[in-house]
């Protein structure tokens, strides 16, 4: 699975019949020790109400269609978890709420 | 099977995955040696890996396979913990 940051919606009214109803989401992966942006962008269905500014982290490939929300669905990477806190070596490098 | 150390945990309450009583941790990706090449993951932990220890990743579909992630969105695995590695006869791995 791999960390990043909500960073905004993205909307499409044009899109496959299966992707009707889907929520997607623009996602910056992040850099777990620091917890900046990496600048590596994908799109991401949600699955559990992520919202911008939030930390998650999202599965891909055959994975992504698992989720009550994605089963039978054309979807590549999916939002599965709200992230509340990231601990390296015993220190927190994030907790939800108290970071930017 | 990608080799990867354990650097650390992640919490997450709000979850969809389905799995119970799940233990994620924060691994990085690296050489036979265990140094990390700064590309870094969430997974699943199955073996009750801790930190500093060089473990093994089953990534993508293979994740599906164990009886805790059938038919779950899991796609990055710890499957084992590495107590030894050698390359050409000599040790690039020794657990502590």
């Amino acid at each position: 699975m791999v960390l990043a940051r909500v960073r905004g919606t993205v909307v499409s009214t044009h899109k496959s019949e299966g992707m009707e109803g889907l929520s997607l989401l623009l996602v910056e992966k992040v850099d777990p020790v620091t917890m900046k942006g990496k600048g590596d962008f994908v799109v991401a269905i949600d699955s559990v109400g992520a919202a911008p500014g939030e930390v998650v982290f999202f599965v891909t490939g055959s994975s992504a269609r698992m989720t009550a929300t994605t089963k039978g669905k054309p979807s590549d990477a999916t939002i599965i978890a709200i992230v509340d806190a990231v601990e390296k070596d015993g220190a927190f490098t994030y907790r939800k709420g108290e970071t930017e | 099977m990608n080799m990867a150390r354990v650097r650390g945990s992640v919490v997450a309450a709000a979850r969809s995955d389905g799995v119970e009583h799940p233990r994620f941790l924060l691994v990085e990706e690296c050489d036979q040696a265990g140094s990390g090449r700064g590309e870094w993951l969430v997974a699943l932990d199955l073996v009750g890996a801790d930190r500093g220890q060089l473990v093994l990743l089953a990534q993508g579909s293979s994740c599906r396979w164990t009886y805790e992630t059938d038919d779950k969105p899991m796609d990055t695995l710890v499957v084992a913990i590495v107590d030894r590695m050698d390359s050409g006869g000599v040790d690039t791995w020794k657990a502590e």
